[in-house]
């Protein structure tokens, strides 16, 4: 067995590349999305005013030499001042931060906690009346755009049958439509894919000889197939926690969720850089720091995994 | 059941029918009145600024014109009233002498002298502050404060319009002393005014908390407490105010209007814009230089049909560039035509060519721009104009907006300021204006005229004569003169301001509770 130290360093070192790589698009796209000085000031200001405007943003430098100190200070946790709020970016983001991870988080539990049980026994009771109905929900809610699913609970959960408030953020009745049109997507993917893994396994010798020896039922699910399916379910379950993240931007748009999602698209409006420069790296972080963790989850559930 | 496409079909019927149902709640009794102390409103985007002088956008100044208090107060009647200035009168061509309300405090017990009067409007131009509203008092020379209660201001030539100038953005009143402690971006973050509510609290896109002050010199206001959401998307904004989770909204689009007034709970209530909704067109760029060719444009337009197909009725056809309800409006002037054949007459006199003629609409900078930029150019292809729409994003008109880089007309909603042409027209497409693509001597000669004339016949006399030269040269298609509703619960009455003020003040709000 390769030692514990080694890998993971191999995967941290993988993962500050692709970090260095998203902070470097992020930089180079909104650069090429426009200059945020017009936006800043009055249509009538005077030339010299937008010149020293530029200067204090340091705006007036050439991109490498920004893209320099652009990088120096990331190293040094500095994400720069926000244009528009005139406060580090670092801390208008992470004023964001919470609303997104309270909202993902519930979303992405929820998600599991449904779609599991669904997709077992969508699998179980293959070709049944259950698992058409399961697999079509799911179907809807992979392909249903999420703004039309939130305006769709808002108009029935909300106004019609009075279960739920509209929108904001308050008490848990406020994040269950939110959570819900958020983790749709989510829950449809796990949900058909832990039935396809489930069907797949079920078909497996072992499984037979299991129930040939006499092994109670739930001993066969639990035990022989569900750790046998695990493998694909927690990987797809990994990266959609990215499907939530890119949701979130719609989701807490139409909900007026106050998260990074819709600051990352004002911000974007905004033409405010470091905004948007600190939100897409702290998704990123989180991103590969979840996908960080299947893969050491990976070695758990799978000893020959472990081996290599 | 069998999964077919049929089943599905019709599931999905049942769903549409679901939604589409007016949303009518069964509490008709109710909704007139409430045991309510607190409001709660939404607007479609949410605060950037407190600091009054660093904003003109209208979801800022909708709170900071409550939290601040102007030396002059433009009331929804659209008339000049006393604010922290009793009175006021003009000694001399360029002196106004103002009496200021005595016994005023700040929100943090200091009062109110002309000292903060003289520090707040001297703020607004100082070039070390840089402020968003710096081209506000350009006509003011100088300023004394000779006692607490006195202020005195010079203008450089005549200003009959200064009073009107307090009443809007840049004339709030700031603490001298709290502001100069606190610094610019202290000040922002916990604001302080003489107004009638005070800062409580604020979390980015979620909410601001603001109290009544019990001791506003004009009486406090009818709740004890409100609160501002913003509620960017407009399905789940009108929702909120149809289920009673708020008392009003603001930026109700005309499409909405019905189910707002069939819900039992609430209705409309709207003010017509004190400004236009306008093509401005950048008149240097062939062949939109030739007057006959923007003549032929304006003609084209069926303004009856968008009022009546786009607005709901909700808005007017305009008769020219000033405003319905501003100062000077010649109500004698007939509504703009329509008249597709002489549009096509002129064309053929001004030799047109089938040039591109672009429409650079934005999305949602001015309601329904989009939609309206497209029938628009489809009513231009009906008389042979090679119209093209191109959408353009808001930091792109930003931009084209300072290099005046349009490649043919773009959307502006002009608001009068002032009331007057001179804070609309003459603000805008003056020389060096926001909006310089087109000059005409004797225009420009009328509108430096009537800007430092105190005689309003005169004034009436330059603007009728610059109505004329602009009806002839269009450096503004004049779209639609809008009404700007909101959604509000029935037991609210308010009267919305015409110009995107919200005024809370006891004598303009107050909820229904006997």
């Amino acid at each position: 067995m390769r030692g514990l130290l080694p890998f993971l360093a191999h995967r941290l070192f993988r993962a500050l590349i692709a970090l260095w790589l998203v902070s470097t698009v992020v930089f180079v796209v909104m650069r090429l999305s426009g200059d945020p000085v017009p936006l800043l000031l009055p249509p009538d200001a005077p030339t010299s005013e937008i010149m020293r405007v530029r200067r204090d943003l340091g705006l007036d430098r050439s991109l490498p030499v920004q893209y320099g100190v652009f990088l120096g200070n990331i190293l040094r946790g500095d994400f720069g001042r926000s244009i528009h709020f005139r406060e580090p970016a670092f801390t208008v983001v992470r004023g964001y931060l919470g609303a997104t991870l309270e909202l993902g988080l519930t979303a992405f539990v929820l998600a599991t906690l449904i779609a599991l049980p669904i997709g077992l026994l969508s699998a179980m009771k293959r070709n049944s009346f259950l698992d058409h109905a399961a697999m079509g929900v799911a179907l809807v809610g992979q392909s249903a755009p999420t703004f039309f699913l939130g305006i769709l609970f808002i108009l029935l959960l909300s106004l019609k049958a009075d279960l739920f408030p509209t929108s904001g953020r308050g008490d848990w009745k406020n994040l269950v439509l939110p959570a819900l049109t958020l983790g749709a997507f989510t829950m449809a993917s796990i949900a058909r894919l832990t039935r396809s893994a489930v069907l797949e396994v079920l078909g497996a010798d072992y499984i037979r000889t299991a129930r040939a020896k006499g092994v109670a039922e739930v001993v066969v699910v639990v035990k022989h197939t569900l750790k046998n399916a695990a493998i694909p379910i927690v990987t797809i379950t990994g990266l959609q926690f990215g499907t939530l993240l890119g949701g979130a931007v719609v989701t807490e748009t139409v909900f007026s969720w106050p998260g990074i999602g819709r600051l990352a698209v004002q911000s974007i409006y905004n033409r405010d850089y470091p905004v948007v420069q600190c939100t897409v790296f702290l998704a990123a972080v989180m991103f590969i720091a979840i996908n960080f963790l299947i893969d050491l989850l990976y070695g758990f559930l799978d000893p020959r995994i472990r081996a290599h | 059941m069998e999964l077919t496409r049929r089943n599905l079909l019709k599931g999905a019927a049942a769903l549409g029918a679901a939604g589409a149902v007016p949303a009518t709640l069964a509490r008709p009794a109710l909704a007139q009145i409430t045991q309510k102390k607190e409001l709660v409103s939404a607007q479609a985007g949410d605060i950037s600024k407190f600091d009054p002088h660093f904003s003109t956008s209208s979801n800022d100044i909708r709170v900071s014109f409550n939290i601040f208090d102007n030396l002059t107060s433009r009331h929804p009647d659209g008339k000049l009233y006393p604010g922290l200035a009793t009175e006021w009168k003009l000694e001399g061509p360029t002196t106004w002498r103002f009496k200021l309300r005595p016994g005023v405090k700040f929100h943090n017990g200091d009062p109110f002298t002309s000292a903060d009067a003289k520090w707040s409007l001297e703020r607004t131009f100082d070039p070390a502050v840089k402020t968003m509203v710096a081209t506000v008092f350009t006509t003011i020379d100088r300023i004394e404060a000779p006692d607490p209660m006195t202020l005195v201001i010079h203008t450089k030539k005549p200003d009959p319009l200064l009073p009107a100038r307090l009443a809007f953005y840049g004339g709030q009143i700031v603490p001298k002393k709290y502001a100069e402690a606190a610094g610019n971006d202290g000040f922002n973050a916990k604001p302080v005014g003489t107004g009638p509510i005070r800062f409580v609290s604020w979390v980015k896109d979620d909410k601001a908390m603001l109290d009544a002050n019990p001791d506003y010199w004009g009486g406090k206001i009818d709740v004890d407490r409100w609160i501002m959401r913003p509620i960017p998307e407009t399905a789940p904004r009108v929702a909120a105010v149809l289920k009673g989770e708020v008392d009003i909204i603001t930026q109700l689009p005309p499409d909405q209007g019905e189910r707002v007034n069939a819900n039992a709970s609430t209705k409309v209530q709207g003010a017509l814009y004190a400004g236009l909704y306008v093509l401005a067109v950048n008149s240097k760029r062939p062949p939109l230089d030739n007057p006959l060719v923007k003549q032929a444009l304006s003609l084209a337009i069926d303004r009856e049909a968008i009022v009546k197909e786009l607005w709901r009725g909700r808005g007017i056809v305009p008769s020219g560039p000033i405003a319905k309800g501003d100062n000077h409006f010649d109500a004698n002037l007939p509504p703009l035509a329509f008249n597709p054949k002489e549009a096509r007459e002129r064309l053929k006199k001004a030799g047109y060519k089938g040039e591109e003629i672009f429409i650079e609409t934005t999305v949602a900078y001015v309601a329904q721009d989009k939609a309206l930029a497209e029938a628009i150019a489809a009513m231009w292809k009906d008389v042979g104009v090679n119209a093209k729409v191109e959408v353009i994003e808001y930091s792109v008109r930003a931009q084209k907006n300072r290099e005046k880089s349009f490649k043919g007309v773009f959307w502006s909603d002009p608001t009068s300021t002032l009331s007057d042409p001179d804070g609309m027209m003459w603000r805008l497409l003056g020389p060096g204006g926001p909006q310089d693509y087109w000059r005409e001597a004797k225009f420009d000669e009328l509108g430096n005229a009537a800007r430092f004339s105190v005689d309003e016949k005169f004034r009436g006399e330059a603007y009728r004569e610059m109505t004329k030269i602009f009806l002839d040269n269009l450096p503004w298609l004049p779209v639609i003169q809008p009404y700007e509703d909101y959604g509000v619960q029935k037991y609210v009455e308010f009267t919305p301001n015409p110009n995107q003020q919200f005024e809370v003040r006891k004598f303009n709000l107050k909820l229904r509770r006997a």
